[in-house]
This record gives structure tokens, sequence and C-alpha cells, in this order.
């Protein structure tokens, strides 16, 4: 094990790994009294003394690790204790084969549940398989597991607490949900034909979305898909929506050299700054014809609209918040 | 410095309150003008003065304070009063907000008045009785402190970016610059500018500092200006920086400045050619992907850059919360802020530079969407001490 050297000797060029190395080699070296040793250079406040010895990772005081993982987590943005006390662990899951009288009531359950979609007799497992992912009406992420047929009792396998095999299928009768399951890894289970997805199906475009959303036509860009592309319905009450950002001269549009590897530009649209793009928004786009008054007359009149605007401005505030929240939630 | 004679109408006004109500107030001068002693001056040297002394207190102890009635919405710029500790702010809620800054750094809300478009940069006059503010209405408005009215000053074709004041011994003069691609000299008497000079591009930043005057565009053009000719190019470049130009800031003296991209990396420049040697840039602003990775892969914006009045080091912020001071002598870090919980959109020093002003607001660097609700939005005071923006030795 190689260990850094931070105790540097004031009066040779000598390094030592811990506080009592230091005190030690000015003692026997320098032959100091143990009294009259020099406070630690480039140390913290407080922490300048020889009193606490750490070597490696061994010996630092307790309240100062706590100290540290407070701070760590809340750069981190973590809950409190997170770092200090491991996440829970899974909870323990049976797995053994499933006995008849078990398989049997899944199988009711899931009959129940698929209603008019079961499909009537078994067929060979691959396109049994496609026959029920056609069957059911959205699409879902998960990966296709292989299926096995469906009304095939007994089912030799699907333990319970396992990702599931039907989508759709919630957990059946008498094997609850495993509790413990941190927040976000929660649904393994799509929800049951019938409820509303909670994310609309690709290649739906909500109906609300605002016009700041569609993605801006710069000339010479790649065609947006068609499913993006559909224009946004005005909403009522809202003025001329702003005209998109259009570079004067679209030949000299810039395009950001390469990154090194693996580092993400967190602003990376080259040709426009983010003020522009903010100016563009609806909630602060100002069209060139509401702004009438000329320069050096007095604008006691303008000032009066503006107070008088900011009684309309305030409920278009407010719908802008609300979209803001509708476009986070899509 | 004297007791400025500078008192603001309309006191006590919490910006809350009804405008008509505020203006009302503004319209009755007599009142105001009167002359009072100014202890707040003398004392905030005392509160701001006294950190320096007690070294060994740890950071936490001290926390920064926050300017009480922010405005609703981002904080686009800020700017100090150079007579005095009154704090202009100007945000995307179309206003300029005036602040007084008092001994123990409480603030209180002195006066508003009001753009047609989102403001983007505020300024001060020299004698700091005037507030200048350039917005999305594409106009320039001059406020004045002794009346409480407001005018406009200026007029372009699109968005007026930057508003700056400038000094010059045939006198002062107003610098507009804006997204129409001209910089445009008023001198406020007539409601035509003096003179009008063609950019390559659309302006993002422009800074001051006599006789230097340094223009940063969009496609990364940079223009350098020596003010004793004002209307043409001294210097015409490409930004040493590859990536879109945030920021430009004037080194004190006037002989370089720096500049700050959106891929988290500021670069000195000196103007004149025999000291391009000193040139360099440097990352900044920059996070680990994972908390376990020292990868620093996340980049972020340079959001403004800020030089110390006096030591002539100079601050930088960022679109990932944080705020640093350096030194470009010695090319060192001299101080790291706590991260802040949302991007740092603007800062500014006070005249003296014992206050540190610094906002935190949403700067669309996520497009709408990083718009949330619960958003913080904000501005935080910072009790300078001297130990942070003092010039270190150069070692080596």
């Amino acid at each position: 094990m190689v260990l850094a050297k931070h105790f540097k000797c004031g009066m040779c060029p000598r390094r030592l790994n811990t506080a009592g190395g230091l005190a030690v080699h000015i003692q026997q070296v320098h032959k100091l009294e143990p009294e009259n040793l020099p406070r630690i250079e480039n140390a913290l406040p407080g922490r300048d003394g020889y009193e606490v010895e750490i070597f490696g990772m061994e010996g630092i005081p307790a309240p100062d690790v706590a100290d540290y993982k407070r701070r760590k987590e809340i750069e981190l943005g973590l809950t409190a204790g997170s770092i200090t006390q491991p996440p829970p662990k899974r909870p323990k899951t049976e797995n053994r084969p499933l006995s008849e009288d078990e398989l049997r009531a899944q199988l009711e359950a899931h009959k129940a549940l698929m209603g008019a979609h079961e499909t009537p007799a078994p067929a060979p497992a691959d396109t049994n398989q496609s026959a029920v992912y056609a069957a059911t009406p959205q699409t879902y992420a998960t990966p296709p597991t292989p299926v096995p047929p469906i009304p095939t009792p007994p089912v030799p396998m699907m333990p319970p607490g396992a990702p599931p095999a039907f989508p759709g299928m919630p957990p059946p009768p008498g094997f609850p949900m495993p509790p413990g399951f941190p927040p976000g890894m929660m649904p393994p289970f799509p929800p049951p034909p019938g409820m509303v997805p909670p994310f609309p199906p690709p290649g739906v475009t909500p109906p609300f979305l605002p016009p700041s959303m569609t993605p801006p036509v710069i000339p010479g860009s790649t065609p947006v898909p068609p499913s993006l592309s559909v224009t946004p319905t005005p909403i009522l009450g809202q003025p001329i929506a702003p005209p998109p950002l259009s570079l004067p001269n679209p030949t000299l549009a810039q395009t950001n050299p390469d990154l090194k590897k693996k580092t993400m530009l967190k602003y990376s649209e080259p040709n426009f700054s983010p003020d522009e793009v903010r100016s563009r928004h609806p909630k602060y786009y100002v069209a060139k014809d509401t702004v009438t008054s000329a320069p050096g007359s007095k604008t006691d009149a303008a000032l009066a609209q503006v107070a008088s605007e900011t009684g309309i401005f305030v409920p278009e505030e407010a719908r802008g918040k609300k979209r803001a929240r509708a476009e986070d939630f899509l | 410095m004297s007791d400025s004679t500078l008192v603001f109408p309309g006191m006590n006004v919490t910006f809350g309150s009804d405008y008509c109500n505020l203006r009302a107030q503004h319209e009755s001068p007599q009142a105001s003008l009167t002359r009072k002693p100014r202890p707040f001056l003398s004392s905030i040297m005392a509160f701001f003065g006294a950190s320096s002394t007690s070294a060994n207190v740890s950071s936490t102890a001290e926390k920064d304070v926050e300017v009480s009635d922010p405005p609703p919405d981002s904080i686009s710029s800020l700017a100090f009063c150079p007579v005095a500790d009154f704090l202009a702010v100007g945000s995307w809620d179309n206003n300029v907000r005036i602040y007084e800054v008092g001994a123990n750094g409480q603030t209180q809300g002195k006066a508003m008045y009001g753009h047609q478009g989102p403001v983007l940069s505020v300024c001060w006059n020299k004698e700091g009785n005037k507030i200048i503010s350039g917005g999305g209405d594409n106009a320039a408005r001059l406020y004045d402190i002794q009346t409480g009215q407001a005018q406009q000053v200026a007029q372009h074709d699109a968005p007026v970016k930057v508003v700056k004041w400038l000094e010059t011994p045939q006198g002062s003069i107003l610098a507009t610059s804006s997204w129409d691609k001209t910089v445009k000299y008023w001198d406020m008497r007539s409601a035509n500018p003096v003179s009008t000079v063609q950019l390559p591009e659309r302006c993002y930043t422009l800074d001051v500092s006599y006789p230097l005057l340094v223009v940063g565009t969009a496609e990364r053009h940079v223009q350098i200006f020596n003010l004793t000719n004002p209307t043409t190019p001294y210097k015409t470049m490409m930004s040493p920086l590859k990536w879109q130009t945030r920021v430009i800031s004037c080194f004190p003296t006037g002989t370089g400045f720096a500049m700050g991209s959106v891929e988290g990396r500021v670069a000195i420049q000196y103007v004149d050619e025999k000291d391009s040697q000193n040139n360099f840039s440097f990352k900044c602003h920059r996070r680990d992907q994972t908390a376990t990775s020292k990868d620093q892969s996340l980049v972020f914006a340079v959001n403004d850059i800020n030089f110390h009045p006096v030591h002539g080091t100079f601050s930088t912020c960022g679109s990932d919360g944080t705020i640093n001071f350096w030194d470009k002598d010695s090319r060192t870090r001299l101080k790291t802020f706590d991260p802040c919980p949302g991007p740092v959109s603007s800062s500014a020093f006070n005249r003296t530079g014992t206050i540190f002003a610094y906002a935190v607001s949403y700067d669309w660097s996520k497009g709408h969407s990083g718009n949330t609700p619960g958003h913080p939005n904000k501005i935080m005071l910072h009790a300078v001490k001297d130990d942070e923006v003092k010039k270190r030795s150069q070692k080596r």
C-alpha cells in the first residue's frame, strides 16, 4: 500500500504519513521539545495540532466522518442518511415450484383480467407470443420475454416476485407485491389493459403541445419526424405565437466542434444563446409592433400601460407555470 | 467617498404594492430630497471588514445573506451603484428593481420600473443617480432616481442585450448593443444615436474599461474597440474558445479581457500583441458524471465574469451553480463557493469590492422544460474577505 505523505516537516524536505510521525520526527531529528512543536502548516483551521492520528483511512474521528457524509449527501442531493445507511436489502422471495392450486388461482386471475382477449387454444410458443403481443393495445418498453403458452396448466415456471411473463398481469392473489422496492423501480408490472397509460404511446402528439416545444425549423437541418411536426393547436387567448429563431444567414450555421470523449455539453445549441431562445418563448416574446413609443419621449403612458398590463400578465404567468408543469409531465 | 446626496423617493415601498401607488410617491420629489447622514456606509465597512480578522471561523458560520423580495422570475443582470450600496436588478418579469443594501447585508426594496419586455441588462451612470436598462422591447430606458421617472433613451430593431455607461475624457456616453447586430452610442440629448457601429453578428456580450471596449457576438466573433476611435474596430478576431461566447469582461486596467464560453472554459486575452504570450485559457464549471467518477464530464456554461474593482482578481459563475474567485496572474483559484441549488445567472461586485452579489435563477440552459415552478430564484450577498480576492504572490 502506498500512502500519500501529507505532513511536511517545516525544517527539512522530509514528508511523513501521520501527524504523530511528524511529531516524533521533529523531536528526534530537529531536537525540539514536545511542548513547542510548530503548528502543522497549511492545515485547516483547528486541525493544525498533533492530536488526531490518521493513517490511510483509519483513525478519522467519527464526528468528522459523519459531517463529511452529511455534506456529501447535501451536495449530491440525496436524502439524509442515505450514505450512512445502505439502501434496504431486497426482501427474500421464495423460489420454489408452484403447487397446482396456486397455479390454477393465478391462471384464473389472469383470465379474468384478460377477459375478451383470451386466446382459445394453446398454440406453439412463438406464434402464441406474437399473438399476445398483438392483442395488447399498448406498446410497452418491456423487452419481449419469452412467454409460455397461456392456458396450459400446470406451467412449471414463473416464480413469484419475478418479472411477469404476461403483460398486464397483476400480482396473483396470495402473492402480494414484494414490499421494499425503491420507488421508481416499483412498476415492473405495466398497467392492465383498459387503464389509461401514464404516457401517451409514441407517435401520438398530445393535443396541448405548446408551440415552443415544436423543434424550430432551421434551414438545412435534418427533417423532423412526421409525428413531431404536427402544427400546434393555438391556445385560447394566447397572443401570436412567436416566430421561431432563424439564422440571418443559414450558410453560416455553426456546428459545435467534437468534444473530448465522454464529456457532455449542457448547452449544446451552437447558433443561438439561451437568452435568445428564451426571448422567443410565448411568455417572454414581445412582438415588434406592440412596442410603439419613440426614443426620447416620456414613457409615462408606456409605464401606465405596463401597470395596467400587469393585471393581464398575471393569469398568463399562471398559465405558463401550468404549462410548464404539463410539459414536465409529458 | 463622500456621502452621496442620493436619496430614493418612495422609501419603504415594497414591491408587492400597487404600481400606481408607487408612482404617486415618486411624484413628490421634494419630500425625498432631504439630506440624511448615511451611517450604513461606515457601518457596512465595519461589518464586512471585520470578517477578515477572524480567519479560523468555519465557512458555515457566515452564511450569505438572501435579498428580500426578489423578482418573481429569473434574474438577468445585477449592477451595483458606483457611489453607494444600491443594487439594481433586471429580471425576465420585465421590471428593474432597486434595493438598498444595509450594514448587515439586509436589503430593502426602494424602487421599481418596467420595460415592455424582459430586462436583459442594467447599468448605472457614474454619478449613481440614473439607471439604464435594456430589454426585449428593443429599447433602453433611463430611470432617474431623483425624480422617479423612466424614459426611453435608445431604440434598436431587436432586443437590447447590453447597456453600458462609458466615461470618456470628452464626456459620458451610453452604449447599447443588440441582437440587431449593431452597437449604438447615445448622448441622450437626441432621439437618434450619435453613431452606429455594424457588428458581424448578433451581440451576446459587451464590456468596457476605458479605453477598451470589447464586443462578443454570435458565431464567435470578437471585436475590440479603442474608445478614442469608437466607431471603427481596433481589432477583429475569432474567439480563442471553440464554443459559443457567453460573456466578456475587461480587466480593470483595460489591457485585456476575460471571456467565458458555454463549454465551461475561460480565456484570458491581452489586447497588445506583445503580451500575447500571457494569453491562456482554463477549464471550469464542470461536474463529475457520478459522485464516484472523477471524469468532470458534465460541461456547463460560464454565465458571468466580474473583476474585483480593487484587486483585479475575478469571479466566474456558471450554469452548474458554482462560483469561483480566480487570480489570472498567478493562475490560481482563490475561492470556491458551496454549490448553489440552481444555475448562477449573474453576479456583481460592489464599488469597493466588499460585497459580492449573485443571482441563483434559471438561465434557460435546459430550455423551457427546465423552468420548473419550484426553481430557486434568489439574489445572495456574500461578504467578501480580503484573502478571498487578494492576489497570490507568484510562486516558482
